[in-house]
């Protein structure tokens, strides 16, 4: 990250416990960086007067219309588009690893509640789904603060799972979505790509928008380890013992021919991929989230 | 190979410091839970296996650099080197290399030339080297010479081992005399042999070694032997026709230091093999087998005993001949028959040998003095004078004379009866003594035998007591040419035989009967009367089997000039000694013998005495035949080492830098495997 960045460096967001305040930060940090940017397509348009109830945030009264006839109108407004978002969150044992600093699942956590925050602020409508061989938490898409808060408490409260079964939820979700949406998958995506890719095809056949957040760890992208180390599955607990400098070339020859094939797939269907190394601000996420959103709606 | 400081080579220990280092860290490798393997494992095999090689060998090179580090400590030299700067004095070199039988064992003779070679080779230019080939005497000599070449194509040209008996003195008293005329002052003989203990023989004379000659024992016989040996084979020389079936026994030992308990005893009669039996060795060491065999014809019949299979297949043969002849005919010609049978004169003798026709193997005949002629003689293989000679006619006497000359044989027991002048004329140039007086001992006084040959072949298979009485006897003087057998206790011969001609002839001087002496009343009798007619029937040299480096008398065959072909076992000419009627035999086997009346067959066994594998330390033969004047000779060992310490003092600082280096490496290792592992 450069040193003049006003983004807020992942190692600092991970001793922020509220998961709230860690979103509010992210979201803030990157609006206020985003007056800078000239990718400005998000308004929100008044459409009607209603009259006052107790209860109402005093900010949205008509002040003018008061003066003039002496009674609270609240203003209403319209969500510019209706966009409705889902975040699939991959919570499996192998989200849990970490080399240091945020795990993948913290950092996926982290990226959802601001995605979520963020999404809420537009009052888009934004629904959570979590998952690692089964879907865990199904939250519908809302466009309601108390719904902000509920999946921010789901996501609070998550732990790594054991094994990664990406295909079930998508297809659940693919099976239930009966207007277009907003697809955002949070996850390492280690299982079978092909099956991955082809259910991620399906979503955008059916007229959805898709964005992949693939988030890998430093020490898995670049495979700096030295000494000879015994290696345990985090799924399923298989070991291989190596000298960890011999293979490195090999390792990162798999992981690349890996990734290549993942991007390359996903560009050619249609589906944003952003591939997010754990160790770098989360602003890559949001920006890729408002060029998919401009593009679309 | 020679170390300068050899402790070092304790260092080569230290090699297993990386492999330590190398299992140790092996079994506790990090455990590290990573979110997958897939990328790991799909790293080719190739890839692994060339990682595992390359640990490997990045192991092996770490323990070969400290192995060689503590290698270069140990200061190697190679021998050459060093041996030329020890030996760097002139030699007169005297090789003595046993060829003896026992040399044939295993490898020992090519290992004998090869040691040989190796003391060539460590000769300079200008050294001056003899070599002796010697078994019980000297085989071949090469004078000594500076040409070392050629000494070394005089091994290469030493044939196999000969079949004789080791005997060192005289090659090393030859090896002696020739360095006492060599050219330089350090003498060496370098004895090559597998030091066995019967080399010596009774050596016992004391003789030592000329001041200044060392003795360099090399000894190629070392290591453990296995042997299987027959220690003794009985068997008939001379059998009579129709006892057809005899047993031969034959003693198998087994001699080694390794024990063999299995073997197999063939017996080979004729070049056909006729039996196999197994013995069993397993409990003892040695055993008897009995072997029948069957003779079925007339002749001369070649056996042989073979054993088993061990690294010395010499002495695992056995050879000997057996000679099959037809009943011998005896013709008794009785001075003083008589119908009764206590008077008659050839009572006890008939009884003896024609007691039992069927089996007996003699044809008995008898006559009186008057019937004997010239054609009856003639049909006759011994003829026996019981108390006759005297009465026979001159006539009668010639023909008798004539009969013996030519071939005939002659028993002569003269008795009461006989006329002592009359026999003398009539039979003198045949009897093997002169009659003087008959002697008739009164008042029950007598004679024993006092004295006899036991070596002659009618008394070697007797011995025991003779307590035989005699009351009468024939007082007599041994006759120009003949040998006295016996002796009565008086001093006056008893038994005397006399060659004449081609013929022979024995004189008791007593009867054979009762009348004189009570010896027909004796267990003795009737052997003593077998063996002295089957001694004159079939008196010959021959022996069922001689020994390697005995003489075979071939005086028999070779008699009137005929001209006798000796063939070896191998079909080779074998030339007669140079008395010109004996062979003196240098192969184990069959010697063929053709005087002109068809082949003769002489079987040879090597000497036992050469199957006994027991060695004697080396150092004690050195021992005994130093001389004590000689100057204590530093061993190369000792040399090595004073020329190590020369070499090595002024230099011993490169310890402290290899050591310095060494503890580098070592901690060059240590670091590398904790840190780029």
């Amino acid at each position: 990250m450069a040193a003049n960045s006003t983004f807020i460096d992942p190692s600092i967001l991970a001793s922020l416990d509220n998961l709230e305040l860690r979103a509010r930060v992210v979201v803030e940090g990157f609006i206020s960086g985003l007056h800078k940017s000239p990718h400005r397509g998000f308004s929100v348009e008044f459409t009607d007067y209603r009259h006052y109830y107790q209860g109402d945030d005093m900010r949205h009264v008509d002040w003018k219309l008061y003066a003039r006839s002496d009674k609270f109108y609240i203003k209403q407004y319209e969500d510019e588009t209706n966009v409705r978002s889902y975040v699939l969150l991959d919570s499996s044992a192998s989200m849990a690893y970490s080399s240091g600093g945020m795990s993948k699942l913290d950092y996926g956590r982290t990226l959802a509640s601001a995605l979520a925050y963020f999404i809420t602020r537009q009052r888009d409508a934004v629904g959570l789904i979590t998952f690692d061989d089964k879907v865990n938490d199904y939250i519908p898409a809302l466009c309601r603060q108390p719904h902000l808060i509920r999946i921010l408490r789901v996501l609070a409260n998550l732990k790594a799972g054991t094994k990664t079964d990406i295909v079930k939820p998508l297809s659940d979700l693919a099976s239930n979505l009966n207007r277009k949406s907003m697809v955002i998958l949070i996850s390492d995506m280690l299982e079978d790509e092909e099956r991955i890719i082809k259910t991620l095809q399906r979503l955008r056949a059916m007229g959805n928008d898709v964005i992949v957040f693939h988030v890998l760890d430093e020490a898995e992208l670049l495979f700096n380890f030295q000494e000879a180390t015994e290696f345990v599955d985090s799924e399923n607990s298989e070991t291989f013992i190596t000298s960890p400098a011999s293979i490195r070339d090999a390792y990162l020859e798999n992981l690349n021919n890996y990734l290549s094939y993942c991007k390359k797939k996903c560009q050619s269907s249609g589906v944003d991929y952003c591939l997010l190394n754990t160790s770098q601000p989360l602003d890559t996420a949001l920006y890729s989230y408002i060029s998919r959103r401009a593009k679309s709606f | 190979m020679t170390f300068l400081t050899p402790l070092f080579l304790f260092g080569l220990l230290a090699a297993a410091i990386p492999i330590a280092i190398h299992l140790i860290r092996k079994e506790k490798p990090p455990k590290l839970v990573f979110s997958t393997l897939r990328f790991l494992k799909n790293t080719t095999k190739k890839l692994v296996l060339f990682q595992k090689i390359q640990q490997w060998l990045l192991l092996l090179l770490r323990a070969a650099l400290i192995a060689l580090l503590a290698f270069a400590f140990a200061r190697p030299l190679f021998d050459s080197n060093i041996a030329s700067l020890v030996d760097a004095e002139p030699e007169s070199a005297a090789i003595l290399m046993d060829v003896s039988m026992s040399m044939g064992y295993g490898d020992r003779f090519v290992r004998a030339q090869d040691a040989a070679r190796d003391v060539i080779a460590k000769l300079a230019q200008g050294d001056e080297v003899a070599i002796i080939a010697f078994d019980n005497a000297t085989v071949s000599v090469r004078e000594l010479s500076t040409d070392l070449e050629g000494a070394r194509a005089f091994i290469d040209g030493l044939s196999a081992p000969s079949f004789e008996v080791t005997r060192y003195m005289p090659a090393l008293r030859l090896a002696n005399d020739m360095l006492e005329s060599a050219r330089h002052d350090k003498k060496t003989i370098h004895l090559v042999s597998d030091y066995q203990a019967s080399g010596m023989g009774n050596d016992d004379s004391g003789w030592m070694m000329s001041p200044g000659v060392v003795l360099d024992t090399i000894d190629v016989g070392v290591g453990a032997t296995r042997n299987l040996l027959l220690t003794d084979v009985r068997s008939p020389d001379q059998l009579i026709e129709n006892r057809n079936e005899y047993e031969i026994l034959a003693r198998v030992r087994s001699t080694g230091s390794v024990h063999l308990d299995q073997a197999d005893v063939r017996l080979i009669l004729d070049g056909q093999e006729t039996l196999r039996v197994p013995v069993d060795l397993s409990e003892t060491s040695e055993a008897v087998v009995r072997l029948p065999a069957v003779f079925a014809s007339a002749g001369t019949h070649r056996g042989e005993i073979r054993v088993g299979s061990d690294d010395f297949p010499i002495d695992n043969s056995y050879f000997f001949t057996v000679d099959v002849m037809a009943k011998i005919r005896v013709l008794v010609v009785n001075g003083e028959p008589s119908t009764n049978w206590y008077e008659d004169e050839a009572h006890w003798l008939s009884l003896a040998i024609g007691g039992n026709a069927a089996e007996s193997p003699f044809v008995l005949n008898a006559a009186t003095s008057g019937e004997v002629d010239a054609t009856l003689l003639a049909q006759q293989d011994v003829v026996v004078l019981l108390n006759a000679g005297s009465d026979l006619s001159s006539t009668q006497a010639r023909a008798l004379n004539d009969y013996v000359s030519e071939g005939g044989s002659l028993l002569i027991a003269p008795g009461d009866r006989v006329n002592g002048a009359a026999f003398n004329q009539l039979l003198g140039a045949i009897s093997p003594a002169v009659l003087n007086e008959s002697i008739r001992f009164a008042n029950s006084d007598y004679l024993l035998i006092a004295d006899m040959d036991r070596r002659h072949p009618v008394l070697l298979p007797l011995g025991g007591d003779w307590g035989v009485r005699f009351e009468g006897y024939w007082s007599v003087d041994a006759a120009d040419g003949a040998d006295v057998l016996m002796q009565f206790d008086n001093g006056s011969p008893a038994f005397l035989e006399r060659h004449v001609g081609r013929g022979n002839v024995l004189l008791f001087a007593s009867s054979l009967d009762t009348e004189w002496n009570n010896l027909p009343l004796q267990g003795l009798y009737l052997p003593f009367i077998h063996e002295s007619i089957r001694y004159l029937a079939q008196a010959t040299t021959k022996e069922r089997a001689y020994r390697i480096g005995s003489l075979i008398d071939l005086s028999d065959l070779s008699r009137e000039g005929a001209s006798v072909q000796v063939t070896g076992p191998s079909g080779e000419t074998i030339a007669l000694n140079q008395s010109g009627n004996s062979v003196t035999p240098r192969q184990i086997g069959f010697l063929t013998v053709d005087g002109g009346e068809g082949p003769q067959y002489y079987a040879v066994n090597a000497n036992p005495e050469e199957s006994n594998l027991v060695k004697m330390a080396p150092s004690a033969l050195a021992d005994s035949i130093s001389n004590p004047e000689t100057q204590p000779v530093q061993s190369e060992q000792v040399r090595t080492a004073q020329l190590v310490a020369e070499l090595e003092g002024p230099q011993r600082v490169w310890w402290w830098v290899l050591l310095l280096v060494m503890l580098m490496l070592l901690a060059e290792t240590r670091i590398a495997n904790t840190t780029y592992r």
